[in-house]
């Protein structure tokens, strides 16, 4: 992507440029501007004015006087001449629109600007010329810049200068713009320069500005980067204890950045020696008053320092130290802030869970009321009504043996708020219990191995829930149906009572918000629903138990009325109104979330992910949907160089440089940006709208090419977590397949270019003079395309991971390719006169016929057959992606067909010798696959009808109530408990109306999209 | 629960418990990373166990521009919080004093004068919350805001431009006790 740094107008001109030529030029009156400097150009014979009518030019229309700029920039650099610093300026202005393109900054202007340093070095338009370098990311130019700078202001009191070529060698070592053969020698020169500025600083007594030594918190910083990168770790590890540049020395100085980054170096390396006695050092300096008392009393710090002492070469004395230094903070607690209050009864409950059971318990071995729940106890006596209570402990209670939680949930928190505790304490203790009961059956200590086959038959059920004592599978049902009728009894307590509904608003957190989730991903995970899900060729409705899906729903769905601030409950709604099909509503429940500007790249995927699949009606609005994301990107993308770099190069924020460089490439490459571009396009295509151009050539996709590492970092965070840590998390179960990947993205790019090749149409004044020759070197290209997008296809597809990063409907479309691909590669390149067609024609002919008719007679109803049941046609409803790769797998297959007949038709009309033109067989086969394609097709739009046919049907509201609470008939104990909370069937009904709309929109969309 | 540490862009990537919050703005990438490249030292955040944002803390360390150095309203070399949030699940842990006390520290190591901030003039909870950190109202600034967070008949609301002293103002000079009663215009903001 071109940086353009003229963006807000051209460059001043210089002072000794006359008044009529400055205006003409500021109010851009090109003309005038162009015949003025020819005057004085012809005056003075000044080239500055030559220059001025050459960039001038630039500006017009015509083509000839805006590519005139090329040659004078090309003389400037084969020339060798040091260039005029003026002309350079107005050059680079006047290519502003080369600059990318049919101009490379680093081959013409970045070298120019190095030149003009080196003869200039000690002028203040040095570091402007640095800038302008580092701008367009030319980090070659940019290096030797600063080193000419470095070299000139050495000793001087601006360090800057020095640690630019430092911090810009290292950038240029760790860049693909370095050689292989470079790269060795500037890493080893970032090293040098580095290791000798702090020899410098640890000789010298004080050191001055002019030293070049390291003296401020970025610089020191800097050096333990580069050594981490590129140095030992031997050296990185002496140089970790030294008096002046250790992270304790640094820490004294209230430099706290090193000392986090070194733990991260060391834990990475297994160094739990040095990780305990930096720990240690650091928290006693803030008892001995070097530092503020809780300046690095993280937790964090915390469990580091508890787990080196556990695996401190002698862990008994490591670990009585431990104790020793957290009794002294306790006794600090009374003057600390709230937050290192808790950090500190936190660290007395990590410490108790990682000393060994002999330490903590020498006399009560095999007790239920061990240590551990004691202090669960301690801590929650001081912190259960607060937000994060449930976070805090949850892992500890999820490492506590069996009768260890049982003591727990029933002697010891009943107890926590006291002998005469209030209606609302006694309600969130409650709710916290529930919500750790949940969290226990995650934990496989509830349950013991059984033996499932009883008298030869497997009975599914291989433990005993240890709880419950039934026969169990994981999670144990029947205490996931006993939590949800206790929290649906303390949910109805809540909500019958004046009292506690005036004191919620009190409280930290809402406890009817804590009892749903509780109830609704209790029946989650009843309905049956699971990682992985739908099943190969299954819809999702065949692997799940729809009426308790559907209540899970209905009754978050009815708290959130009540807390509609509950971002992670809205979040898990979303989620959950996807993965049934229903995306209109999911997109009402997202739009307030406002994700915008910058925290896209990572929450869009929530929604966005799949969505033309889904729902791609939702693409008919009048605002394009993806567009605030597209924006996003082309605002922080649109120059080369990183956002807001040269700030932290002048700031002399080292960390900063390295930090914003590594984002930017992580930003350039990320996952949702190709799901951005991927969605917009498919959903384009489904509408049979024509694309601006082929994705290799979208101006955002300029960083991604084959072995490209797409990053994804997609934010969980805000989803609420009742799972522990031996499962899951939730966001697992309620996702529409996998999350987005490497490959996954690979895939989609990879699709994206093998339709843009299909359905690529020459301008229509593309006539070329030697047909021919056109002919064969479209070809060539279409060959080589071909070959190219096949083996990448095949190598992602063979990949072992592949496969669980895909929904078996991914899996489908993206296989179909790589046969498709290859069909078109041999059919377009097997000569006519070639006796025997290659065996791979029919290996992959009869594989695709094979997959259109399992994927016509697995998912698409015959034109004639109307679903029989409203769970038969709900199970369609919920099952749109799989519907839309059928129709993207037939589309294929008739492009490709297309592709290749009318390629065959061209030679055939091209060259009248009968020569040319493909093998009739291949035609044949063509013909056939694309016969197949057609029908797929036409039965994929009456599958739409038929939907649409049942989705205008009347009494939906009933229908899908019944679904959900029960018919007429007997209703079990649990559909009850939620019909209760949700106030029965009158209650549900506003419910059940906008889940039916969104069915009906989405079902709306997709009649609009082209099946022909 | 929570860890101190300087701001790094990937926390960017897990803002969610604070920005979905709807009284926390979402900026533009450059807005952030402006602050972080030239005050990677007053932009610190608070982090969860499992590493998402639970509190930051924006500032920077700056001085009126020099064209206005002989102006009644010239701000000389101080540090400005520009954006302070802790997560709903967060708060009454002190979070915000904490954060807010980073910055003056980092304040203090950039020699400046004081600390500033503009707040509503209707956000007691938060004009509370700095006068018990030892801020003070220094001026009002008449309209800043071009809206009203509790009257939607109103189009605007004054400022509180709140202040604290910092090490280097050991005489108190930068303060002043009647600062409700010195109006200025948003215009004269720099």
């Amino acid at each position: 992507m071109a940086y353009n740094r003229y963006r807000y107008g051209p460059p001043a001109l210089k002072s000794s440029v006359d008044v009529q030529l400055q205006s003409a030029f500021s109010d851009g009156n090109w003309s005038a501007v162009i015949r003025l400097a020819a005057k004085r150009f012809a005056t003075f014979k000044d080239p500055y004015y030559e220059a001025i009518r050459v960039s001038t030019e630039a500006q017009l229309q015509g083509t000839a006087e805006k590519c005139a700029v090329l040659v004078h920039v090309d003389e400037l650099v084969r020339s060798k001449k040091t260039p005029d610093i003026g002309i350079l300026d107005l050059y680079e202005w006047a290519c502003q629109d080369f600059i990318g393109y049919e101009i490379d900054f680093a081959e013409t202007f970045g070298p120019l600007r190095v030149r003009w340093v080196k003869a200039n070095a000690s002028s203040p338009m040095a570091s402007s010329c640095l800038q302008g370098c580092l701008e367009q990311w030319d980090l070659v130019s940019a290096q030797q810049i600063a080193a000419t700078l470095d070299k000139t202001y050495a000793n001087t009191t601006d360090r800057r200068y020095m640690f630019w070529n430092i911090t810009l060698t290292f950038l240029l070592s760790i860049s693909p713009q370095c050689t292989e053969a470079s790269r060795k020698v500037y890493s080893l020169l970032t090293v040098r320069q580095l290791q000798k500025a702090a020899d410098i600083t640890e000789n010298s007594k004080k050191l001055e500005k002019t030293d070049r030594g390291l003296l401020t918190e970025e610089e020191v910083c800097l050096y333990y980067r580069v050594l981490l990168s590129h140095g030992t770790k031997e050296e990185f590890l002496a140089r970790l204890g030294s008096p002046k540049l250790g992270a304790i020395s640094q820490l004294k100085q209230g430099h706290k950045l090193l000392f986090c980054e070194c733990l991260d170096a060391l834990e990475t390396w297994g160094e739990w020696d040095t990780i305990y006695e930096l720990c240690r050092d650091a928290l006693k300096l803030g008892l001995d008053g070097s530092t503020t008392p809780f300046f690095v009393c993280d937790l964090r710090i915390w469990k580091r320092f508890v787990a080196a002492a556990t695996e401190a070469t002698n862990a008994d004395a490591a670990l009585d130290e431990v104790q020793e230094v957290l009794k002294q903070f306790i006794e600090l607690k009374d003057k600390a802030t709230p937050m290192y209050k808790k950090n500190i009864s936190l660290a007395l409950l990590e410490t108790t869970f990682r000393l060994p059971s002999t330490t903590i318990n020498p006399d009560h071995e095999d007790t239920a009321l061990s240590p551990k729940v004691v202090q669960i106890g301690l801590f929650l006596d001081q912190y259960y009504e607060r937000f994060a209570a449930f976070d805090d402990v949850k892992g500890y209670v999820a490492e506590l043996g069996y009768e260890e939680a049982k003591t727990f949930l029933e002697d010891v928190l009943p107890k926590i708020p006291g002998e005469n505790p209030t209606k609302a304490q006694q309600i969130i203790i409650k709710a916290l219990e529930c919500r750790l009961r949940y969290t226990l059956t995650t934990c496989p200590q509830t349950l013991s191995p059984h033996q499932t086959v009883v008298e030869g038959k497997d009975q599914g059920k291989p433990f005993q829930c240890r709880v419950c004592s039934n026969l169990a599978k994981s999670p144990c049902e029947g205490c996931l149906r006993k939590l949800i009728i206790d929290a649906a009894d303390a949910h109805k307590q809540i909500t019958s009572d004046k009292g506690l509904l005036a004191a919620i608003p009190k409280l930290d957190r809402d406890p009817r918000l804590d009892l749903a989730l509780v109830m609704g991903n209790s029946l989650l995970k009843l309905s049956g629903l699971r990682p992985g899900l739908p099943n190969f060729g299954q819809s999702l409705w065949q692997d799940v138990q729809p009426d308790i899906l559907l209540q899970a729903v209905l009754l978050l769905d009815t708290q959130l009325k009540v807390t509609p601030n509950d971002n992670g409950l809205r979040l898990l709604l979303v989620q959950l109104y996807l993965l049934f099909g229903c995306a209109s509503y999911a997109y009402q429940l997202w739009a307030p979330l406002d994700v915008k500007r910058t925290i896209q790249d990572a929450l869009s995927p929530l929604f966005f992910d799949r969505i033309s699949s889904i729902s791609p009606g939702l693409f008919q609005g009048t605002r394009p949907l993806m567009e605030p994301l597209r924006a996003y990107y082309t605002q922080s993308l649109r120059d080369p160089s990183p956002v807001r770099i040269w700030d932290a190069f002048s700031s002399g924020s080292y960390t900063s440089i390295l930090d914003m460089a590594e984002y930017d490439k992580k930003l350039r490459t990320s996952c949702t940006l190709v799901m951005t571009l991927v969605e917009e396009r498919r959903a384009t295509r489904l509408f049979g709208g024509k694309l601006d151009v082929d994705i290799d050539d979208h101006i955002l996709a300029t960083d991604i090419v084959e072995d490209t590492t797409l990053v994804h970092k997609t934010d969980y965070g805000s989803f609420p977590s009742l799972e522990s840590a031996n499962g899951p998390p939730i966001q697992e179960f309620i996702r529409l397949g996998p999350g987005p990947s490497n490959e996954r993205s690979h895939l989609a790019f990879l699709a994206e270019q093998y339709l843009d090749l299909l359905t690529y149409t020459p301008p229509k004044d593309y006539k070329p003079s030697k047909a021919a020759e056109a002919a064969a070197r479209d070809k060539a290209y279409a060959l080589e395309t071909l070959t190219r997008i096949n083996t990448s296809l095949t190598d992602l597809l063979h990949k072992p991971s592949t496969p669980k990063l895909l929904t078996p409907a991914e899996t489908n479309y993206y296989t179909a390719l790589s046969l498709l691909s290859a069909l078109v590669l041999t059919a377009i390149s097997l000569p006519k006169s070639e006796t025997s067609v290659p065996k791979i024609v029919s290996q992959t002919t009869q594989p695709l016929k094979t997959t259109l008719t399992t994927l016509r007679t697995g998912l698409l109803s015959p034109k004639s057959t109307v679903p029989a049941t409203t769970q038969q046609a709900i199970s369609s409803l919920c099952d749109m992606p799989s519907f839309a790769s059928v129709r993207d797998v037939a589309f294929a297959v008739k492009l490709s067909a297309s592709f290749v007949l009318s390629h065959h038709d061209k030679e055939t009309a091209r060259d009248k010798s009968g020569k040319s033109g493909l093998h009739k067989e291949v035609v044949a086969e063509m013909k056939a696959l694309e016969s197949a394609a057609a029908k797929t097709l036409g039965e994929a739009k009456g599958h739409v009808g038929v939907l649409k046919g049942v989705m205008n049907e009347s009494g939906w509201l009933d229908k899908l109530l019944d679904v959900v609470l029960g018919e007429d008939r007997e209703v079990g104990e649990l559909t009850e408990k939620v019909s209760e909370i949700v106030e029965g069937r009158g209650g549900a009904e506003e419910w059940a109306g906008k889940v039916v709309d969104g069915w009906r929109e989405g079902v709306k969309g997709w009649g609009m999209v082209k099946f022909e | 629960m929570a860890n101190f540490r300087r701001f790094r862009p990937d926390d960017l990537n897990k803002l969610s418990k604070c920005n979905l919050d709807p009284l926390t703005e979402t900026y533009e990438l450059s807005f952030y990373l402006q602050y972080y490249a030239k005050w990677p030292s007053l932009f610190q955040v608070a982090e969860d166990e499992n590493g998402n944002i639970i509190g930051y803390i924006m500032g920077k360390l700056e001085s009126s521009p020099d064209v206005y150095k002989f102006s009644e309203h010239y701000l000389p070399w101080h540090a400005h919080i520009t954006a302070v949030t802790v997560a709903p699940e967060a708060r009454r842990l002190g979070i915000g004093k904490l954060l807010t006390e980073q910055l003056e520290a980092a304040g203090d190591a950039g020699n400046a004068w004081f600390v500033d901030l503009f707040v509503r003039k209707t956000n007691y909870k938060a004009i509370k919350f700095y006068e018990s950190m030892g801020y003070s109202i220094f001026r009002v600034v008449k309209e800043y805001y071009g809206d009203h967070s509790t009257d939607p008949t109103q189009d605007s609301e004054d400022a509180y431009d709140m202040r604290k002293p910092l090490k280097r103002d050991v005489k108190k000079e930068h303060i002043r006790a009647d600062g409700e009663k010195h109006e200025i215009d948003p215009t004269d903001v720099w």
